[in-house]
């Protein structure tokens, strides 16, 4: 077993007691962000902002809350910037499990 | 090849190790000591060192033996000085370096194989329940050793229980929020 394996072992150690004590990283908007995303997403292609806007997850999330949790997300790698589309064009990440 | 990754294993653990003892005995027991003012026993309630001792063994199998014995070792010497190599505090160390790997091993023999494996997901309460099986073991063994009271054991008990708890907790904390930094 290699080094990064053994990192990757104790991670997801990790992420197993996050998710038992519901200590997970993401808030209930970002989730409701994150699902919409997955749900728009037509692989291998980037979502578009309008349509996570669109979406009925997040049609009662307000503008900012919704922006804050889409920054949120991309720093936390759940969803990259597309940086061969114009802006507001993100790819969705599956969390590692 | 094979001594640099057990010296990189042994200076990774061993740091570890001590860490968590100083975090232990210089910062959490004077905070226990204004608690719990009355408890007479000189244990720690939340033993650290316990958790590197677990995972070490747990993710090292019988490599965190010589990934520990450096840092056991120093935390005997800075105790106990030269102390630390009467028979029966060398029998201790002993004990604290091997048991953990030892009971993984019994444990697969058991048919409960938990050592970390590509494909399948571990569960950190059979981590919690490995660890509480060392405990036992390591404080049975250590107080025989030392011939120390019922008082003793079970503070030992709840120390490494403890432990081993909080340092999962710290874990995940400093995971993530080495990762909020690390984010782009």
């Amino acid at each position: 077993m290699t080094e990064l394996s053994k990192l990757t072992e104790l991670r997801k150690l990790l992420q197993d007691m996050e998710q038992s004590l519901g200590l997970q990283e993401l808030s209930t908007v970002e989730k409701d962000v994150y699902y919409a995303a997955s749900d728009v997403a037509v692989a291998p292609g980037p979502v578009k902002t309008t349509a996570l806007l669109d979406h009925r997850l997040v049609a009662d999330v307000s503008r900012p809350t919704f922006f804050r949790a889409l920054k949120s997300l991309v720093q936390k790698g759940y969803l990259v910037h597309s940086e061969n589309s114009a802006r507001g064009y993100y790819f969705v990440k599956s969390p590692e499990r | 090849m094979f001594l640099q990754t057990i010296a990189k294993e042994a200076g990774v653990v061993s740091s570890a190790y001590v860490v968590a003892f100083f975090v232990t005995f210089e910062l959490l027991m004077p905070v226990q000591a204004l608690f719990f003012p009355e408890f007479p026993s000189r244990a720690s309630l939340l033993f650290l060192p316990h958790g590197v001792r677990v995972l070490s063994a747990w993710l090292l199998g019988w490599r965190s033996i010589l990934a520990l014995l450096p840092g056991v070792f120093l935390v005997f010497l800075y105790v106990a000085g030269t102390g630390a190599f009467v028979p029966s505090r060398l029998a201790a160390i002993a004990i604290a370096v091997s048991v953990p790997t030892v009971i993984f091993f019994v444990l697969r023999l058991a048919g409960w194989d938990l050592h970390p494996q590509v494909g399948k997901n571990p569960r950190w309460v059979w981590i919690m329940i490995a660890g509480l099986i060392i405990s036992v073991v390591t404080s049975f063994l250590t107080n025989w050793v030392f011939d120390s009271s019922l008082e003793d054991y079970f503070a030992y008990l709840i120390g490494d229980f403890f432990g081993l708890f909080f340092l999962l907790l710290l874990l995940l904390l400093g995971l993530r929020h080495f990762e909020r930094v690390r984010a782009p």
